[in-house]
């Protein structure tokens, strides 16, 4: 009896203690994104001169290969620079927001700097998760940026995030399929570029040479990142059309108009006609360019890297709208960085991310890793230099002169979640006033929780 | 097997000893589990509905419900919810219980079936969801290239308003119908042979034996498979998110996805919180009529 009894209670005892453990095991795999330094550790404050000055940078992109190893150098060389030493806690793509959001929502302040993804700038600048910058950069520096990649760090006229690069988009075309058909693709530059009526009418015909039964499955012309707003609402903008309204809380009068009426009505006729797309989605689409299944496709400027076939690849500008030929849209956006409004080392923060985003820092990320500049005179220096690929001087030159903003709202992730779908629906088939009447009314229900 | 009296009399005087000796020992024993569903089951639940009425500085409040309600999305998110569960309820539960009539035979090699039906079930549904999206594929699919052979023009199963939410009740109930046999299957089984060769010798056919014997000899398993089934299929979510992440034109938008929407797209867990809490209190109603329909009167 004696011996039933002890059995029981070590049993019971055993339970609740594994019961303990796993509730330990649950707060440190909560941290499973992050390869670097544990959050106990001391964090030397921001103080007075010759003291080591600490500071903590979370962001995105473990591995050596990713953000992890390519930024080693430039943090070495910052701290050799300035005496601030960074210590950096890198997350996955999607655990970082939730990193963000749940350290930020609880006025943490064991960390200084953070990666924003551009389309969270408005939330997290409204939320008062970041402290304005405008006090660290002057008029002079936040002119070095192209525009849009400066306002696309602003929400209610304040300056919350820097930008580290941009990204834009080209029309990426398959020569060999094009050599197949006998197509020769007009000269065109960017004064004199092709519409999209013209890619749209040269796709139709490559495929009709390539494939005329529709047995092989060739895309004549599409979207790399199909039915998601980053790059479909470049149509709805080569017409005239906006992204949101002013204040960033409405898309009524916005989308409910003749530009993104045309751009969906046009883009549905495309899939009708068979040259775009139906049922892939933007991650295996793109798949289908790079097997070379695709003859014309709108890419950002990863694209050539991407190629999997044998197939030649060529680039020129994107495409404007017949009659529109001074609209002509391209999307941006990329990484930007800002301080945590709770940091205690605020000063030392801003100063890495000004090395970041305006000094070698800068300059060494875009040799390290090739993106588009959001600085002008970096954009000028690839314009002008004669070894430069071409698709980096196209990409220049639309960063400068043609690149749109996203919509830039505290409501962001609602916006994408509808347009999304919308372009998604008129894709399939849906009327295309319903479905940007439907639109409207889900954006405006979503945001009536911000306007309490 | 009933124990002779003076067994019974002694087991009961062990037991009670037991229980007088150590007092606490049956509730320290049930401690961890209890502790586990308080943890896991319960302050969640709690925590749902709590945040639910908060308004941002911690106030009681009701105007979540209020935006909620005045929400079309929501109003058709839960139609399309009840919608879903119509047809897919019955339709994996008659399903289930054929199955189960089909592998209850007693022919040579019928275990063989019997794991050729469950199956599916050891499949995750993740990625039975992934499999049969490539199958119902508008562009290569295996599907279509059936209908082709027919002549028939190409489907958009997971891109046609009206395809889609059959679609996915059709991968939901490949899946499902294997484990609800097992039940069925189960309960089969509890049924002595004798009810049915005294029923043959008094002339009941095949139709007769199973609506007068079988179905109501089932019941406890009916009510647990309504039950279970019902909760299992208000809270189906990851074939909505892998195929059509609640499309075409909102078609399989039901409340689980619009509530994972609120929490993961939107940021908005007070709306998530009050959409599941209505799950909560929709599926508690629906199993209460489920209970009293279906449970046995008490004698």
């Amino acid at each position: 009896m004696k011996k039933r009894r002890a059995l029981a209670l070590l049993t019971a005892t055993a339970m609740m203690m594994s019961m303990c453990v796993t509730g330990c095991g649950g707060s440190n795999a909560s941290s499973g994104g992050a390869t670097s330094k544990s959050e106990g550790e001391e964090k030397t404050s921001d103080s007075s001169a010759g003291d080591a000055v600490t500071i903590k940078w979370l962001s995105q992109g473990p591995g050596e290969d990713a953000w992890e190893g390519l930024t080693k150098p430039i943090l070495e060389a910052f701290e050799e620079e300035t005496g601030i030493h960074v210590e950096a806690e890198f997350y996955s793509f999607s655990d970082l927001f939730e990193v963000i959001e749940t350290k930020s929502a609880s006025g943490n302040a064991d960390f200084d700097v953070m990666s924003v993804d551009v389309t969270y700038v408005s939330k997290y600048g409204s939320s008062g998760y970041l402290e304005p910058l405008d006090s660290y950069f002057t008029d002079e520096e936040k002119a070095k940026w192209d525009d849009a990649s400066y306002q696309a760090g602003v929400w209610d006229d304040i300056m919350y995030a820097a930008p580290e690069n941009t990204s834009t988009q080209e029309l990426y075309y398959n020569k060999t399929l094009l050599d197949k058909a006998g197509i020769t693709l007009p000269e065109s530059d960017a004064d004199h570029r092709l519409t999209y009526e013209e890619v749209a009418k040269l796709a139709k015909q490559a495929q009709d040479a390539l494939d005329p039964d529709g047995s092989k499955g060739i895309i004549g012309f599409d979207f790399q990142q199909v039915s998601r707003v980053y790059q479909m609402n470049m149509l709805a903008n080569s017409l005239g059309g906006s992204n949101i309204s002013e204040d960033g809380y409405s898309i009524d009068g916005v989308v409910n108009t003749d530009p993104w009426k045309e751009a969906m009505t046009w883009y549905q006729g495309l899939v009708n006609d068979g040259v775009a797309s139906k049922g892939y989605d933007a991650d295996t689409l793109q798949e289908q360019f790079y097997a070379g299944n695709m003859v014309f496709m709108i890419g950002g400027t990863w694209t050539s890297s991407g190629m999997k076939c044998e197939d030649e690849i060529g680039c020129t500008y994107v495409p404007c709208f017949e009659g529109h030929e001074d609209q002509v849209a391209t999307s941006t956006g990329s990484w930007y960085f800002g301080v945590n409004s709770q940091s205690k080392s605020k000063d030392a923060a801003a100063q890495f991310v000004k090395y970041l985003t305006l000094g070698k820092g800068n300059d060494m990320w875009l040799d390290i890793n090739g993106d588009v500049p959001s600085r002008l005179e970096k954009q000028q220096e690839i314009s002008n230099d004669a070894n430069a690929t071409p698709d980096m001087k196209i990409a220049a030159h639309e960063a400068a002169n043609t690149a749109v903003p996203r919509a830039v709202t505290p409501a962001f992730g609602e916006y994408s979640t509808i347009l999304d779908q919308a372009w998604e629906d008129v894709r399939n088939g849906a009327d295309v006033g319903e479905t940007l009447d439907n639109a409207v009314e889900q954006f405006d229900s979503a945001v009536a929780s911000y306007k309490k | 097997m009933r124990l002779p009296p003076f067994e019974r009399k002694e087991r009961k005087n062990i037991m009670g000893e037991i229980y007088i000796k150590n007092k606490w020992l049956p509730y320290l024993l049930i401690l961890p589990t209890f502790l586990l569903i308080c943890i896991f089951k319960l302050y969640p639940i709690f925590n749902s509905v709590v945040q639910g009425v908060l308004s941002s500085d911690g106030t009681f409040t009701l105007d979540n419900y209020q935006l909620l309600f005045a929400d079309k999305t929501f109003w058709s998110s839960l139609w399309i919810t009840l919608k879903f569960n119509l047809i897919i309820i019955p339709c994996q539960i008659i399903l289930s219980f054929v199955m189960a009539l089909i592998v209850n035979v007693k022919v040579k090699g019928i275990e063989g079936f019997r794991t050729v039906f469950y199956l599916p079930f050891c499949i995750s549904l993740t990625v039975a969801t992934v499999i049969w999206q490539m199958m119902l594929s508008v562009n290569n699919g295996v599907a279509n290239s059936i209908l082709g052979i027919f002549g028939i023009a190409p489907v958009g199963f997971l891109i046609d308003k009206k395809w889609a939410l059959l679609s996915i009740v059709l991968i939901a109930s490949w899946r499902g119908c294997a484990y609800w046999m097992m039940f069925f299957l189960a309960g089969l089984k509890g049924i002595d042979t004798s009810v049915y060769e005294s029923a043959k010798i008094d002339g009941a056919g095949f139709f007769t034996s199973l609506f007068k014997i079988t179905v109501p000899l089932l019941k406890n398993t009916w009510l647990f498979v309504f039950v279970a089934n019902t909760t299992a299929n208000f809270l189906m979510f990851a074939p909505i998110q892998i195929a059509t992440e609640g499309g075409p034109q909102g078609s399989t938008n039901v409340l689980m996805y619009e509530a994972y929407k609120a929490a993961f797209k939107y940021s908005n867990r007070p709306r998530q919180a009050c959409i599941v809490t209505i799950l909560l209190v929709i599926i508690m109603l629906i199993c209460l009529i489920q209970n009293k329909t279906l449970s046995e009167k008490e004698a």
